[in-house]
């Protein structure tokens, strides 16, 4: 049951932007348990969220050994790829989330268009997912007619529509007013814990962080410390 | 497995301004190339309508029209006598006519300046030989008097062409008495008698000599007896055959104007289309990845906004097409290119001419969103995804 | 005032859209430069007639001959000073598509009547001397590489010949004419040789199509046409006498309403590639609000962005439109080869039609500009800093 859901070792990714190459992530070791909320910290250009990207596989290392939910990441094709993030991962952004011209569960259902249930099916899957949100009933209306917190949560429904095991937020409270971000977060952790989801959530507020169970640091592309929580917040 | 349509069918009504641009473009391409494929359907249909296998035109060799045919009158006769497989009437006398064709200047209405209008010179024989041939107001012509009919289309398009008005021939004067319906070409044509017409303009040959076949005679074989014909050797082309034939120089180049003008437009077409395709990929990377980090494969991506392009295409097609129908049946009229003739024709939007449009729109899509649609699918994920 | 360099970063931000609009430009103005060459060789006949020639048809149809004793009775009338018959043969080389006007004529009366015929190669002596002879036109001799002293077999679709199943020819000279009165892909051949040829079939002497009359200097044009259509007023044919001018109209209108059908043609055209640059223009607005609000903040006038707008939009269609004069001069040499040569024997890319299509893109250049410019003009800076793209 503590199986590692990620591990990294030796990771190692460049970019290369107008003629600089940059090294984001330098021979990164890390592992992360699974059914565990994780926050991921680090000053601007650590590389919090190419490993974010990597893990979702969005992105792949350029060298270094990356097993998430028990696959190699490396070893898998594109289309691979994709059909395993569809079946494992769900993705929550902190912008632009949703498609605008799609309704609130059509958003939620596309995950859904990727598995092999027929259309009542998908239909009844993402209304569960609104539910648990706290949404349902606003199942046909556009982003424009959510609020941000609104739309957050729509997005989050999304990711877990199809049940995936692990769940990847970018700075999920960054667009959000308080009261929304709260909302957000009190999901998250009712996720994690009683939906046992692992999540993975990169942020730069230390309040976002503090109803995380453990949370690492990053610094320079390489691991720095990791902090445990005593118990999550409620 | 494939990304919803009803996201690429909303997408397309959010750039309105673009959307609308990029329809007119289409949409007028499609008019002009649905309105010259009308005008040559129009132009063909009243030569292939009504032919009659059995019927045929014997011509001088070499000829490949009446006006450019020639037989001195001896030469006709004995054709016509000398031929078994030509059908006989109920008195007994051979199925066959022989007929001038020549032309007469007559100036078009409204001031648009002169045009050379058929007139034909007939033997009685030659009603029965047209396929619906019927007097619809005065009467027909007597033979050996100099007296012409006129055919319907003549009556608007040509000054001078009325019932009771009459046509100068050189110095013989020629009243209308009658106006005829029939099937092809000859409602554009003046009717007289065979010999008046030959005197009065002077022309005393033959044109064509044309003739009803019993049946069950083997059309390739009979040419080919005539066509080798030691003393008389003449062409031999089947009412169809000949009808066809007066199509090609006029109908080839309404033909060829509308798809060079169709590639012209359409090549600025496609780039209003290319151009609102990239702009709307522009603005829609951030839905790219959120399709993307989803689990959408990249070929996906391309089908999407391939069939967002094919329906703009349709669409665009769609108003071409409604812009197009008020053209149908319009009269208008022009020289054919091979008899040298005026002839009266319709704008026709047959099926055929519709789904050529249609093909064509959506060729239109497919040329304007293949590139945009490559660069969609070829979006990295961190790429689209990456805040601006 | 208003920085081209900008104006040139801007366009080369946007490679493919720029590239994309004037290349609809290009293909829209080199199709409007060919149509109205296209109608230019038309009514080309009709602008190079000369003023004391009359052209004597029958004025009953336009395929009926008129008797050859008709020129001794009308070189009797006071003002004709010469004489000139055409039948038009209706021949074409190999191929029924390699088909050009040829006419039985007198060589003596030709160039009397037709002076701006010019020799190049050969000589009109041998054509006198050779009976089969006949001259043709230097845009013909060249596309099917024709020398003098060749024989060219050529099949009448009227008149058949003699023996066997050609008219065999030789050529005599070349010739370029220095009017478009006469145009360049035309063969002309002897009266005797057509006479001779076609008597074993008609059993008699065929008449003419057409005469073409030179009047003396000071001869009264009206009078001329009136006495000679006055003489054949009881027949046998009764004629017709017009001016050169009026002559060549015919074959216009006969052609039905084809130039105002290219014209319409042209505006069709026209609308297409005007609302290419107006999507252009739009688009590019749309990204440069930011920009232009910028400018503003920074003390450029409303006039001042407003022609920054428009001068993007002048520039792009400007450069698609030249290129597109250019591509249709330059293809001129080219489509001139093969059947469009033939149909239009007078098309020339002219001056005036180039300066005409440079201005209608710029023309569009305005017109796609002008709803761009204007919202630039109205914008305010607080407005426009606020929009992000």
């Amino acid at each position: 049951m503590n199986d590692a859901m990620i591990r990294a070792r030796g990771v190692k990714k460049t970019y290369t932007r107008a003629g600089e190459t940059l090294t984001v992530l330098d021979g990164l070791d890390l592992e992360m348990e699974e059914g565990h909320f994780y926050a991921l910290m680090g000053p601007s250009g650590s590389g919090k969220t190419t490993l974010l990207n990597l893990v979702g596989g969005l992105d792949a290392a350029d060298e270094g050994e990356l097993l998430v939910a028990g696959e190699s990441l490396a070893d898998l094709s594109g289309g691979e790829l994709a059909a395993w993030r569809a079946a494992n991962v769900g993705f929550v952004f902190q912008a632009f989330n949703l498609i605008p011209v799609l309704s609130a569960v059509e958003n939620v259902e596309l995950p859904l268009l990727l598995s092999p249930l027929n259309r009542a099916q998908r239909r009844e899957h993402a209304m569960y997912a609104l539910k648990l949100v706290g949404l349902e009933d606003r199942a046909k209306h556009r982003p424009q007619q959510l609020s941000g917190g609104q739309e957050q949560r729509v997005a989050i429904a999304r990711a877990i529509a199809t049940d995936p095991k692990l769940i990847l937020a970018d700075e999920p409270t960054g667009d959000l007013d308080r009261k929304s971000a709260e909302q957000v977060l009190d999901l998250l952790v009712r996720l994690n814990g009683e939906l046992k989801k692992t999540i993975l959530m990169v942020t730069h507020d230390p309040h976002a962080a503090e109803r995380a169970q453990r949370v690492v640091h990053l610094d320079k592309g390489q691991l720095g410390r990791v902090e445990t929580r005593a118990a999550a917040a409620t | 497995m494939l990304v919803p349509l009803a996201y690429n069918v909303r997408s397309i009504f959010v750039r309105r301004s673009a959307t609308i641009l990029t329809l007119l473009g289409i949409g007028a391409t499609v008019t002009v190339l649905t309105g010259f494929l009308a005008l040559r359907a129009g132009f063909r249909a009243v030569y292939t309508q009504g032919g009659r296998s059995d019927v045929v035109y014997f011509l001088r060799p070499g000829a490949t029209s009446e006006g450019q045919s020639s037989f001195p009158r001896e030469r006709a006769d004995r054709l016509v006598k000398s031929t078994p497989e030509i059908a006989q009437d109920a008195k007994g006398a051979p199925l066959a006519a022989m007929e001038i064709y020549n032309a007469v200047r007559r100036q078009k209405a409204r001031g648009a300046g002169e045009t050379n209008v058929p007139i034909r010179g007939v033997q009685p024989a030659s009603f029965a030989l047209r396929e619906g041939f019927r007097v619809v107001a005065g009467r027909e012509f007597k033979f050996g008097s100099d007296e012409v009919m006129v055919g319907t289309k003549l009556i608007d398009r040509i000054q001078g062409c009325g019932l009771d008005e009459v046509i100068q021939l050189n110095t013989t004067p020629f009243r209308v008495v009658g106006v005829f319906e029939s099937a092809g070409a000859a409602p554009s044509e003046i009717w007289g008698d065979y010999e008046r017409i030959g005197v009065a303009l002077a022309v005393p040959w033959a044109n064509s000599i044309l003739a009803r076949l019993k049946p069950g005679v083997d059309l390739k074989e009979f040419a080919s007896r005539i066509k080798n014909d030691k003393e008389n050797p003449c062409k031999v082309m089947t009412e169809p055959e000949y009808l066809e034939a007066q199509t090609n120089a006029l109908g080839t180049m309404l033909a060829m104007v509308g798809v060079i003008l169709g590639v012209v437009m359409g090549v600025a077409a496609i780039f209003t289309a290319m151009n609102t395709m990239l702009a709307a990929l522009a603005a829609r990377t951030h839905e790219i990845g959120i399709l993307l980090s989803v689990g959408f494969r990249p070929l996906a991506i391309f089908v999407s906004f391939l069939f967002e392009a094919l329906l703009l295409g349709l669409l665009g097609g769609a108003i071409g097409c409604l812009l197009a129908l008020p053209l149908n049946g319009i009269e208008t009229g022009t020289t054919n290119w091979d008899t040298f003739t005026e002839i009266a024709f319709s704008f026709r939007l047959t099926p055929d001419v519709l789904v050529t449009a249609v093909i064509f729109s959506l060729a239109l899509g497919l040329f304007g969103g293949a590139i945009p649609a490559f660069r969609a699918a070829r979006l990295a994920p961190t790429e689209a995804l990456r805040r601006r | 005032m208003i920085s081209l360099k900008l104006v040139r970063r801007n366009l080369l931000k946007h490679k493919m859209r720029s590239a994309l609009t004037i290349a609809s430009l290009v293909v829209g103005i080199f199709l409007l430069c060919v149509l109205r060459s296209l109608v230019v060789a038309i009514e080309s006949g009709v602008q190079g007639a000369k003023r004391d020639r009359l052209v004597v048809q029958s004025a009953v149809s336009l395929f009926v001959s008129l008797p050859l004793n008709y020129q001794a009775k009308m070189e009797e009338v006071p003002g004709v000073a010469k004489i000139v018959k055409w039948q038009w043969f209706g021949a074409y080389w190999q191929e029924p598509k390699n088909f050009f006007a040829n006419f039985a004529t007198d060589p003596d009366a030709l160039f009397d009547v037709f002076p701006e015929i010019e020799i190049v190669e050969g000589s009109v002596e041998e054509w006198r001397k050779d009976r089969r002879g006949c001259i043709v036109g230097d845009k013909i001799a060249e596309e099917y590489h024709w020398k003098v002293g060749q024989t060219i077999p050529l099949i009448s679709a009227i008149f058949p010949p003699p023996q066997g199943d050609t008219w065999e020819f030789t050529v005599s000279a070349i010739y370029r004419p220095k009017s478009t009165a006469i145009d360049r892909r035309t063969m002309f051949f002897q009266w005797e040789y057509f006479e001779k040829g076609v008597e074993p079939l008609y059993g008699e002497s065929p008449g003419t199509g057409t005469y073409f009359l030179r009047l003396a200097p000071g001869a009264d044009q009206n009078e001329v046409m009136r006495r000679i259509e006055a003489m054949y007023e009881n027949g046998p044919q009764r004629v017709t006498c017009s001016t050169e001018a009026a002559f060549q109209m015919q074959f216009v209108t006969m052609m039905g309403n084809i130039p105002t059908l290219m014209m319409s043609i042209g505006t069709g055209v026209l609308i297409a590639i005007a609302l290419a640059c107006v999507n252009t223009m739009l688009m590019a607005f749309r990204d440069q609000a930011h920009d232009v609000g910028i400018m503003k903040a920074l003390g450029f006038t409303d006039g001042g962005v407003a022609g920054y707008m428009l001068s993007q939009s002048l520039f792009l269609c400007l450069l698609g439109g030249l290129l597109g004069v250019a591509l249709a001069k330059g293809s001129q040499p080219l489509l001139m080869m093969g059947p469009m040569g033939a149909m239009f024997p007078g098309y020339d890319v002219t001056n005036r039609t180039m300066v005409i299509a440079a201005s209608l893109s710029a023309a569009i250049g305005l017109v796609a500009g002008f709803v761009p410019a204007l919202a630039a003009r109205r914008m305010r800076s607080v407005d426009a800093l606020r929009s992000v793209e």
